[in-house]
Order: C-alpha cells, then structure tokens, then sequence
C-alpha cells in the first residue's frame, strides 16, 4: 500500500525514485529479517525434530539387524557345539551307561532273588513279601566252585537248608535258589499272619497265641466277638505244606462241657473252612467287621 | 531445544555403538575352531581326564558282567528299568519324623521264551522305629499269549501285589515247559515212528502210535498248572483211542481203566518212565 502511494503521487515524492527506492530495500529487508528471526529458532527446532526423528528410525533398523545377525551368530554356533560335545561327552556315555546297569542290577531285588559278586562266588540276597508288604531278607554266601557250597547265610535254622541243597545245589542251582525263595516266602507269610493276630486282633484271643518258630503250628483261643457273651473256639492250624501260607490241617473246637446248639455247631463249621481259605488276620477281620452276625456267604 | 539436542546426541552415539556391534562378531567358523583347539588342548594335557576314562570304562566292564552272572543264575534277564520317586511327606509328618515316600517302578525282561513288563508302585513309609515297604499297585503284561494256564496266574499276582511270587511260579513255570519239551524232543528222537507230536516239541499233547495197529492211539496230555498259591505242578492225563471191535473184545476192561491205571503209575515210576513204558508197549507190540 505504501508502495502504491509513494508511486502514485508523481514528482511530489521525497527523494525522488532513488529515495523510493532506498525505502524499498529497507522495507524489504525489514521484511525479510521479520521472516528470518522466527524462522531460525523455528527452523533450528524443526531441523532437530526431524533429525531425530531421522535417529530413532535408523536406530530401530540397526536394533533389528543386530538381532538378526546375533541370532545368526547363535545358530551358526550352536550347529557346530555337537561336535566339540561328542568329544568331550564320551564320558557322559559311558558314566551314563554304568548308571543303567547299576539300575538294572538294584532292581534285581523285585524278583526276589539278587545278588553281588563276591572273590569267592556270589552273594545272593533272597527277598521275602506277603500281600505286597515286603518282609525281611535273607542271604546265601555261595561259593562258585565244582561243586557249589554255601559259605555262610542267614537263614533260619529251622527252615530246611540242607536238605534243599543236597537235593539240588550241586545239579541245579537255580532250582536250588528258587526252591529256598519258595520255603522263606512261606514262613516270611505265616510269620506275618501269626504276628497280625497278636498285635490286631488282641481283643479277640482270649489266652495267648502258641505258636513254633517255623510258624506252622498255632494253636489259640478266641471268641468270634470280643464283648459278646459267645462262647470261646479252640483252633489248631497245622501247616503240613512249608512252601505254604494256609494250612493243611484246621481243627476248631468247643471248650465247653454241654452240646453246641445248632447254630453255634453251624458256626464253628463255618469257621473252621475261613481258616483253611483265608490267611489268619484276614478271617479276623471278616469277624471284626461282621460283628456277631457271621455271613455265610464267605463260606464257599 | 536443549533437550532435544541431548537426545539426538543420545541417539547417534547408539547407533555408533549398534553399527559396531553389526560389524563385530568373527565369522562363526573361525571362533568354533578357537575353541575346539582349546578344548583339545585341556583334554590332552590332562592325563587325569584319561585315566578316568579308563577306569570308567573297567568299572563299566566289571558291573556287567555282574548283571550277566545273576541273569544267568536267576534265569531272568532285566532289559530295562525305571523309577520315580514322589515325595508325599505332609508337614504334619515331618514334625513326628515320619517320612512318606512313593516310588513308582517300570521293569521289563524275560525269562526264557516269556517276556515281561511290571509297572508297580511301591509306598514307603518311614518313622522312628520302621520301615514300612508295601507295593500298591501291579501290573503285569506278559508275551506269549498262547499259554492260557498264565493269563489266569498272572491276575491273581496282580491282585495280590505279589510280585515275588510273580517271578518265582514263572521261573517254575518255564522250567517245567522246557522239561516237558526235552522230554518230548527226547521220545521223539528215540521212537520217531512211535511218537506223534502234533504242533511240535512246544505242544502239550504226545500221540503215541503203532504202525501195525492203525487205529490205536494213546495220547498223552501234560498240562503245567499253577496253582492259587502260586505253586507249579504238572498234571498228566491219558486218552486213549480205540477202534469199536477192539473195544468190544476189551473183556477185562484194560482201556476203561487205563487213564486211571497210568495215573498209578506216574506216582509208581516217574513221569519219563511211565511214558517211556506206554511207548514200548506198544512198540515192541509192533515189532513182533
């Protein structure tokens, strides 16, 4: 606008076109400077944001392509480590190996008979269980020569060692071990049965249980319900059969002077089969859970 | 401004450091070389390392050939075996020093021509006085299928958890079929017109024949039976076949009773006697 006055009043203008002109540049540069000053903090500020904004993007490639090459890294590495591992791991195998067969060679004792080498010959350990409860052992110290001999054992003196050797320890050793397994197991059995009735079945044992050290002969007195007013039955089990856990032979009994009714005759009948099909404790607990009312239904 | 300018600062010194790390890393087969050398090197010099092998590897040595001694005397072959332990000690428990543990086994071998797989668990319980060790749970598969008198033997161990009796009725077992077999085999060898053994030396049936009496028949039938106890016990029994006319001149009644009569002498002579004397009953018939 001022432009437009300085040039319309001809000749009447101060200075002339030189001084019009002259406050044009000024004008011009007043202009210019106005428009630089906000431009270059602006400009400055800007030119940063830009840039580091410019910085973060190539941040975040380079991030990545070091992931990528430290992945690559890796898996380059990890390809060659089972080359030095088969080196150094041969060990590994063979300590490996040796753990497995000692395993095996500790699992041995669930088949009941297991053992360890000895100078002379083998020891043998032969385990002993009834009804999944796993009982005591015993060993053999066998010498490996022609012909075989025990060099010292564990085994009860009542049980029948020699003759089971002299029958079969120099023709079949086998036979031998799993014959005197058969005899162990079976007095390892009774034993159990005879040792439940005392500590569980007390309340029902109305005297003390007499029983043999090879445990196939008891004899005891009992009542079938501890705080009735029944009369007590007189047992005697005879186990004839040692490679056997129930007997061969079972007597019971009435103490009593007058004649048993026919119920009390039915029962101690009754009684009498349990204790030829059922182990011991397990007849007991047939009573103790029955009560005084005694379920035919277990006679067969 | 000021804090803009910091970052960018931040930022270039990062991606220096990101370019270095592009860059950095030697080529993987130059490093790995580095360190197998290295890895030689240790081997090598340490003599210890060698000798421990040694020794690892006649320890090795000595322990199995103890396993093949006890496979070779119990006739039982464990191949494989595994255990898992569980800790089942309550806090209650631990205050009155009780101690529970269960232990869960897998086994598996054979013994002969039977083979076996067990899995059991065993409980452990542990207090001041005792230790109480019970097997809870058995299991039992067994290949042949074809021996019937097993299936039933092998659910009654099963539900008795009794896994010692188990391997001892099978040890029993096994012997009594391998003797029936050389027992078989032997007949057969020694009277080969004789004897007819219809699936083989493994069958349960001996036929015994006389060529100049077709018609006769005597067979032999041996069963191996296990019993509720567990016990082993072979059960002999004989048919006999007979043409009609001959039965009708049986006045005395020799064949009714003969099953009866070889029951008697089984307990008189033996098992191989009794069945060595039928054969050449009727052999020697034959070869007059």
């Amino acid at each position: 606008m001022e432009l437009a006055n300085t040039l319309s009043q001809d000749g009447e203008s101060r200075g002339g076109v030189l001084a019009h002109l002259e406050r044009l540049e000024t004008q011009v540069s007043r202009c210019r400077k106005k428009l630089e000053e906000p431009q270059s903090t602006q400009a400055v500020e800007s030119a940063l944001g830009t840039r580091i904004h410019e910085l973060r993007r190539l941040r975040d490639k380079l991030r990545a392509e070091v992931k990528q090459h430290q992945a690559r890294v890796k898996a380059s590495t990890t390809n060659v480590e089972p080359d030095q591992t088969l080196e150094i791991t041969e060990q590994e195998i063979l300590k490996r190996k040796r753990e497995n067969v000692k395993a095996i060679l500790q699992a041995y004792r669930f088949t009941g008979i297991s053992g360890k080498l000895t100078s002379r010959g083998v020891c043998v350990c032969i385990g002993t269980a009834f009804e999944g409860n796993l009982l005591d052992s015993y060993f053999v110290d066998l010498v490996m020569q022609k012909p075989p001999q025990i060099h010292h054992h564990s085994i009860p003196v009542f049980i029948p060692l020699e003759e089971i050797s002299a029958k079969y320890l120099q023709t079949n050793i086998q036979h031998f071990l799993f014959t005197l397994c058969e005899y162990l197991n079976a007095y390892s059995g009774r034993k159990y049965q005879a040792d439940r009735l005392q500590s569980d079945f007390a309340a029902f044992l109305a005297g003390p249980l007499q029983r043999n050290s090879l445990c196939n002969l008891l004899s005891f007195t009992y009542k079938a319900e501890p705080e009735g007013q029944s009369f007590p039955f007189c047992a005697r089990l005879l186990y004839r059969d040692l490679t056997t856990t129930l007997p061969t032979d079972v007597t019971v009994t009435y103490q009593g002077t007058d004649a048993l009714s026919t119920t009390r005759e039915e029962q101690r009948a009754a009684h009498e089969n349990l204790f030829f099909t059922k182990p011991l404790h397990q007849v007991f607990t047939s009573f103790a859970s029955k009560g005084d009312k005694l379920d035919m239904s277990l006679v067969s | 401004m000021d804090s803009q300018r910091a970052e960018a600062r931040a930022l270039e010194a990062e991606i220096t450091a990101l370019r270095r790390a592009c860059v950095e890393p030697p080529a993987p087969g130059e490093d790995t070389f580095r360190v197998r050398k290295s890895f030689r090197e240790i081997y090598q010099a340490d003599s210890e390392g060698w000798e421990l092998s040694k020794d690892l590897r006649s320890h090795l040595g000595h322990l199995e050939s103890e396993l093949q001694f006890l496979s070779t005397l119990t006739g039982i072959s464990i191949r494989h075996y595994s255990k898992k332990t569980e800790d089942l000690t309550s806090t209650e428990m631990t205050e009155k020093s009780i101690k529970k543990v269960l232990q869960r086994h897998r086994l598996s071998g054979d013994c002969h021509m039977i083979t076996f797989q067990l899995e059991f668990q065993l409980l452990e319980i542990q207090n001041e006085e005792s230790l109480s060790s019970v097997i809870t749970d058995l299991s039992i598969i067994m290949e042949p299928t074809e021996y019937s008198e097993l299936s039933e033997f092998v659910s009654r161990a099963e539900e008795r958890r009794d896994l010692f009796m188990f391997f001892r009725s099978l040890h029993f077992f096994v012997e009594w079929c391998e003797y029936r077999k050389r027992t078989f085999k032997r007949f057969k060898e020694k009277y080969p017109e004789a004897v007819h053994l219809s699936e083989g030396a493994s069958s349960s049936c001996m036929g015994i024949r006389s060529p100049s009496r077709p018609g006769f028949e005597l067979v032999i039938v041996w069963r191996i039976q296990i019993d509720e106890e567990g016990k082993v016990l072979p059960k002999l029994d004989l048919l006999t076949k007979v043409p009609l006319q001959a039965l009708e001149l049986d006045k005395n009644g020799v064949i009714e009773t003969a099953p009866l009569s070889f029951r008697t002498l089984l307990g008189v002579l033996g098992i191989e006697a009794t069945l060595e004397s039928l054969i050449k009953s009727l052999h020697t018939e034959a070869s007059n």
